[in-house]
């Protein structure tokens, strides 16, 4: 398993707590909103989560673009780089 | 030290459901720890009949979160210039994994450690432990409220 994948699964695991799931039911591509019946509130939970576990802050006006498992682990990505 | 009256400046809840007597500690934007007494006459304890078993008197769980509640609150509001005309109001959104360990009851004084983890877009993720002496009773792992405006935007 590659670092990346490793991240991924991470990611799987603190968005599934938050969306109330258990991770092995969180596809990559599941949209929070229509497959997984989230609102507004959990996405900003899933980045307070990010913000505290990784450090990374990701802006709050990719809030609306933040709706699957792989869109947030991308922005972690962009964000990570940015940081350094 | 935050006595009563100043508490009552900055939240809106009044008798009965005004549950933080005193705050003894503050770091702005960081922590807080509060102190609310728990006594008989309560008004959750009303109707209790004579005889009844000593946990009737256990001071209900829901109060006991809407204190701590109240507490992450003064902790967001301290240092917040009062905005003119403002008609948002603070809600209680959830909390995750809380965990009572002990109970209060007349004559106790729940003590709450509570510390700001985030502020992100006017939502708040508290984190924190309530403690009688040196008996922890509960904590809580992410508490969320979060300002709305109390009348939707036209």
């Amino acid at each position: 398993m590659t670092q990346t994948d490793t991240q991924l699964e991470e990611l799987r695991e603190l968005v599934a707590e938050v969306l109330e799931l258990e991770p092995e039911e969180l596809e990559d591509n599941g949209d929070f909103i229509d497959d997984y019946e989230a609102d507004s509130l959990r996405a900003i939970e899933i980045l307070a989560r990010i913000d505290k576990q990784y450090k990374v802050e990701i802006p709050q006006a990719e809030l609306p673009e933040l709706r699957t498992l792989k869109a947030v682990n991308d922005a972690l990505i962009r964000h990570s780089v940015k940081k350094g | 030290m935050t006595e009563h009256h100043d508490i009552r400046v900055l939240l809106p809840q009044r008798y009965p459901l005004l549950l933080v007597d005193r705050v003894l500690e503050l770091v702005p934007g960081e922590s807080i720890v509060t102190i609310k007494a728990v006594t008989g006459t309560e008004p959750c304890f009303e109707g209790i009949p004579d005889g009844a078993p000593a946990d009737r008197y256990d001071y209900p769980k829901s109060l006991m979160i809407e204190s701590f509640g109240q507490s992450a609150a003064l902790l967001w509001l301290d240092g917040r210039e009062p905005v003119e005309d403002d008609d948002s109001t603070l809600m209680f959104i959830g909390a995750r994994d809380y965990r009572f360990t002990g109970a209060a009851r007349p004559g106790d004084v729940l003590r709450h450690e509570v510390r700001l983890e985030s502020v992100l877009a006017d939502t708040a993720f508290a984190t924190g432990r309530t403690w009688v002496g040196d008996r922890l009773i509960a904590t809580v792992t992410t508490l969320t409220a979060t300002r709305r405006p109390v009348r939707p935007a036209a």
